[in-house]
This record gives structure tokens, sequence and C-alpha cells, in this order.
């Protein structure tokens, strides 16, 4: 029997999945952005279980506009790259430095 | 009618939806020519939706009549009086934006519709009194403020800044999401007077859980350590005017909300969450203490210094009591003015081909060369120190104040020896500009709109803004009062 | 004691992260080891080099392609995923009523007044 706690389990896993790909990606910045995307979906796993759990449907509202803010925030993450690598000709993660300090 | 009255309590953020979008439209088809008619009438919009809120706050709204759509949002005057900086710190971003981006000849006139959107978001936050309305004012805010990060597009650093703030902003937001939706799962609610309510009682792990989660990612929007290396990058690539919003609005709605959510949801488990405001605090003003003091940019000198500020403000929350939420108004309130005084001082320390000065070194000598100008800077920097006889002080104290009647002395008291780190390098620029060698750089002259906003900011911060503090504090004692008015 | 309670209720979430943690590593890393471990790890030019139908790559794998089509799809994602707020929102029109259409309504101005701001920035147009 599948119960909660596996869902959730499976969202944190992905969860930390995606904050992992965050930090100890040093390549590309649109596997940041896949991170991210990740992050979001382990939430909307949350939410969706929690939602059928409690018989409630909030739950399930709140993913829709996760999922729909997912991809205003994917939109604007892509312009900003486009932006970032017309500058610079790279999209590099560790050629980001500069400003330090 | 439930949504007649809804209605009319979102009336405020009606206005600046409908004139956010109709300006899009405008800016659209009249191209960027009209980019100034459009800032001046995004300001008459701000004014009017300033004008709209200053009501609730003079009459203290609280209770059932300020909550809207059966709980998601509730227009109280906590509330209305974070909008009104909000408003105001806004209004100034728009103000300074042309003279800066026309050197460029990058004036757009989408720039004031992101402002006025972001003004949008973070006017949904401080009202949000659910976990939806959160996330959708909280987003709202922050797509607009990606997007004007990296609104230099030529500069690279603006670009860089831009892909920092989004890759960590959104960051931020997952964390937080994720936090929300444990909460929702642990407490069965996404409402905060329900949630409330439902976590009365031993605590359960997944809702520590989420609130660790839902705290660390308004750390995050807040720029309170440890969650604060975003902010020095993004302040110094970021465009100046749209460093100065950053300094200035967001950082209101995000303290309001993360002021809301501990308080009203959170509220039965102050024990559970103070623990991790005071190391927030504590960390905050000794990390922007001491990391100021090898900087050579002023911009990002000022980012250390609003992080060293958030951990002042954050010691009025660890209070958590309605003297703590006042004095915590009272503390914005001339950090918004604070704030918005340096930066456009920064702002008009160009050189004489108009470029922007930005190294501590170019303000050698400035006393000598543009008296008014380092006599302002000058002010700003003894009040963000909060050296007494200035309204900087005042700010500080209140703070101290609340953490003391609540019982916090030690948290004060180290919070006053770190006050005195952090004053060290505030008078570091005081002697670069009276002291140092004249160097001469900064030569352009500035347009009388910086040097109105400069003169009223150095008004308010002189001893003259002593005169304010009896209607501040009444009319923050009664947004907090209204905070912790339990529905 | 309260301390105490506090702490003996993280050890769930500590384990419960430790948990995730390890999983979520050894995704990441059993792959590479278990690679390490069965093949011998001795890169050479030839091995490294990408194969591409027996001829030697003619140009970079990451050569960049026109980024209209990233406005293409970011503009497909907007607007296809705001469209599914109109499925709940057609099957419980009849709960919630006149003000659930026109609120409808008011979301669908604001996507259309966001699809002209696009159209005529040009954002639509492939030349």
């Amino acid at each position: 029997m599948i119960g909660i706690e596996h869902y959730i389990v499976v969202s944190s896993i992905l969860f930390v999945l995606g904050v992992l790909g965050i930090f100890l990606n040093r390549k590309n910045v649109i596997v940041i952005l896949m991170a991210i995307e990740l992050i979001l979906l382990s939430v909307n796993i949350n939410f969706v279980a929690f939602s059928a759990f409690l018989n409630d449907l909030v739950g399930q509202v709140f993913a829709m506009l996760v999922l729909t803010v997912a991809a205003g925030e994917a939109a604007i993450g892509l312009a900003i790259l486009v932006i970032y690598y017309r500058s610079r000709g790279t999209i590099a993660v560790d050629d980001a430095n500069r400003m330090k300090g | 009618m439930e949504l007649t009255s809804s209605l009319g309590l979102i009336a405020p953020e009606i206005l600046l939806s409908v004139a956010g979008l109709f300006l899009l439209l405008v800016a659209a088809w009249a191209g960027d020519r009209a980019s100034s008619a459009i800032s001046i009438a995004a300001c008459v919009v701000l004014g009017a939706a300033f004008f709209l809120v200053a009501p609730s706050v003079c009459a203290g709204a609280a209770g059932l009549e300020t909550v809207a759509f059966g709980g998601q949002f509730r227009a109280d005057a906590f509330a209305g009086f974070a909008k009104l900086m909000i408003y105001a710190a806004a209004g100034a971003a728009l103000v300074v934006a042309p003279a800066f981006f026309t050197r460029y000849a990058a004036m757009r006139a989408e720039y004031p519709v992101l402002v006025l959107f972001g003004t949008l978001g973070m006017s949904i936050m401080v009202s949000a009194t659910d976990l939806l309305t959160l996330y959708i004012g909280l987003e709202m805010q922050s797509l607009a403020a990606y997007v004007l990060a990296a609104f230099l597009r030529p500069d690279q650093r603006s670009a860089e800044a831009g892909l920092k703030y989004f890759v960590l902003g959104a960051l931020a937001s997952g964390i937080l999401l994720f936090g929300a939706s444990l909460l929702y799962g642990f407490t069965g609610t996404t409402q905060f007077e329900l949630m409330r309510v439902a976590m009365a009682g031993p605590i359960s792990t997944g809702t520590l859980f989420g609130i660790v989660f839902v705290l660390a990612g308004l750390a995050f929007k807040i720029s309170a350590v440890p969650f604060h290396m975003w902010t020095p990058d993004v302040y110094e690539g970021a465009p100046t005017p749209v460093t100065q919003f950053f300094a200035t609005a967001p950082k209101v709605a995000a303290i309001a909300l993360t002021a809301r959510v501990a308080l009203d949801a959170f509220g039965t488990h102050a024990d559970a969450w103070r623990q991790v405001v005071i190391f927030a605090a504590l960390a905050s003003i000794v990390v922007g203490a001491l990391g100021a003091i090898g900087q050579t940019n002023i911009k990002r000198l000022l980012a250390y210094s609003s992080i060293n500020n958030v951990g002042f403000i954050l010691i009025g929350l660890a209070a958590a009591t309605p003297q703590g939420a006042s004095a915590m108004l009272v503390y914005l309130v001339i950090y918004v003015a604070m704030s918005v005084g340096s930066f456009v001082a920064v702002l008009m320390l160009r050189d004489e081909d108009g470029a922007p000065v930005e190294r501590l070194a170019d303000l050698a000598g400035l006393s000598r060369t543009k008296p008014a100008l380092a006599f302002c800077l000058a002010a700003m920097m003894f009040s963000l120190a909060g050296i007494p006889p200035l309204f900087g002080f005042w700010g500080k104290f209140v703070v101290f104040q609340a953490a003391v009647q609540a019982d916090l002395v030690a948290l004060a008291a180290i919070g006053i020896a770190a006050s005195v780190i952090g004053a060290f390098y505030y008078i570091k620029v005081v002697k670069v500009m009276y002291f140092d060698e004249a160097v001469n750089v900064v030569r352009d002259r500035s347009d009388w709109a910086h040097w109105a906003l400069l003169i009223i900011s150095t008004a308010l911060m002189s001893p003259l803004g002593y005169l304010l503090t009896g209607p501040l504090s009444v009319l923050a004692d009664r947004a907090a009062a209204s905070l912790f008015f339990l529905v | 004691m309260v301390a105490t309670e506090y702490l003996l209720g993280y050890l769930p979430i500590l384990i419960f992260l430790g948990v995730a943690l390890a999983l979520s590593a050894l995704f990441v890393f059993l792959p590479i080891g278990v690679s390490r471990i069965t093949g011998s790890h001795r890169p050479d030019t030839a091995k490294l080099s990408e194969y591409e139908s027996g001829f030697p790559a003619f140009e970079s794998p990451r050569s960049q392609f026109d980024v209209r089509f990233y406005l293409v799809a970011i503009l497909f994602i907007i607007f296809d995923l705001e469209a599914a707020f109109l499925f709940p929102w057609a099957v419980s029109l009849e709960f919630t009523g006149w003000p659930g259409w026109i609120t409808m309504m008011v979301f669908l101005a604001e996507l259309a007044i966001g699809f002209a701001y696009a159209w005529k920035k040009g954002a639509l147009e492939w030349e």
C-alpha cells in the first residue's frame, strides 16, 4: 500500500536533487533552469499528494498556480539567459564572475 | 455582498493592475518615445494608490471588515502602512530613472510598467493571509525584479546580476514553496488563521520543517544572513535606480510579509521560530558590518549596509510583541528614507562625461568640490551608523527598546555592540569625502528631481525628523495592533 | 524539557533528510562509480572525441541555434499553461456563477493584452 509518506520521500528526493543540481553544476546555466523546474515539480507532487490525502481541493489549485508560475519563471529565466549570452558569448556558470568581493 | 466589499478592499491593487496593463499597451504602441510620459503616469498612479491606502492607515483599520475573499487577503492598517512605504519608494525609483538610463539610450517604456507590476506584487504580498496569495504576490514581485536587474542590456554586469538574482531568487521561491507544501499537508489548510489554530498544541515535525523552510525562503528575499550571498553582486550589477528600488520597496514588502507569517500563521509557536530569527538578526548585523569594511564600490558597500539594517529590523521581529512590530515599522520608515537618500546621492556622482562614479576612492575630497552633496551624503552615513543627533538613531533605539521589553536583553546588548563595529565603515566614507586629497572626479550637475529627493531625505534624517516621532509611533502602534488583531 | 522535546522532534527530520540526501547522492554518483569500476578508466583522444556516423564531427554539437526558437517556445508555454485554468473553471461554472464567469473573462482579457503586446513588439513574426 502506497501511503502519503512515500510521496513525501519521493518529493524530498526530487527537491534535494534539484538543490544539488543548482549548487554542484558548474557547466551550463540551462541545467540550473532544469534544476529549478525539478524543485517546483517536487513541490507539486507534495501538493497533489496532500490534496488527495486530505480530501481537500486547495492543494490541486495551488499545484496549478505553481505550474503556471513555473512557466513564467522559465520564460523570464531563458530571456535573461539570452541577454547574458549575447553580452558574454558563454553560458558557463564558472564564467559568471564579473563581480567579486 | 462579500464579493463587492472584497473588491472595495483591493481597490489600490485593482488600480495598479489596470494602470499597469494600460500603460503596457501604451508602451507597445507609442514606443520608447513615450517613456517619460509613461513614467509620469506611473507616478500619478502610485500617488493615487497612496491616497487610497492612507485612510485605512490613519484609522488603524483592523478586524473582520478588513478581510477580503474569505480570508485570503487582509487590507488592515499593517498592510496599509507597508504599502505607503512601498508606493513612495517605487515612486522615488521612477523619478531617478530617466536621468540614469538616458545616458545609455536605454530608457525604455517598459521600465515604469515593470516597476508598477512589481509594486502590485508587493502590495499583494503585504496583504496576503493565505499561502496562495503569498506565493502569487511574491512571484509577481520577483519576476518583475529579475527583469529590472538585467534591464541595462548592453552592460555585462547588469546581465550577470539579472542571472544571479534569477537563479538564487528562484531557488528561494522553491524552498519557500516546499515549506508551504509541507505546512499545507501537516495543517490541512493554507490560510494563516486556520493554520495557527491547527498548530495549537504540540508541534509536529512536518510542521516544524515547513516553518523552517518558509522562513529560509523569506530570509532569502529579505537578504538576511545566511541567505545574503546574492545581495552584493546584484546590488553592484543592477542599474543604480533599480538597486535603489531593490534596497527599499521589495525589502519592506518581504519584511512585512515575514512579520505577518511569523506572528500570524506561526503565532502560537513563537518559541519555534524565535531562535532562527535571533540567529539571522545577529548574523546579519555582524556579517553586514564586517563585509562592508573592505569594499571599494559604493553600491556594494550599501548592499552590506542593507544586510546590516535587516539584522536590526529582525531584532524587532524577534521580540514577537506589538511593540516589536511597531518598532520594526518605525525602523523601516527610517531605513527607506536613508536608503533612498544614499542611493540618490550615489546617482548624483557623475564625472564630466556624465558616466556614473561608483568607486569609493573617487569620492576623495568631495567636500571641497561638491560641498552640498558631500554634506547630504555624510548626513546619510552618520544616520545609517545610528549616531545620536540624527534620526537613524531613533530607529535603532525603538528596536532595542522593544527587545529589552520582551526580555531579550542579551540580544539588544549584542546588537548595540555590533552597531559600533558598523559605524566604522560609514565613518570611513565620511573620512574619504572630508579628509582625503581631492581627486575632483565628480563633475556633472544633477537635475532638480535628484536634489529634491536628496534634500527631503536629508531633512528627514536631520534632527528635524524627531518632530515626526509622535505621529509616526501612533500610526505604527495602530498598524502593529491590527497585525495582532485575531479574527 | 521543551528543548529536548524539540531535539527529539528533529530526529525524524534528520533521518528523513539524510535518506533523501543519501538517495539523491546515490542517483548522482552511482552511475559514475559503476562505470569507473566496470570499465577501465583510460580516456584518450579517440575516446573523448564525439562520434558522428564514422566521421569526425563537422562542427560543435553545442552550436547556437536561432533565438527565435526560444521565443516561440516561451510564448507557447505561457499561453498553453494559462489554458489549463479553463478546464476546472468550465466544469465548476455552475457553482461559481456569474462572478466566476466575469473573473475568467477578466483573466482572458489580461491574457489578450499580453498577447497584443507580444504581437505589437513583433515577437510572433518569424522574419
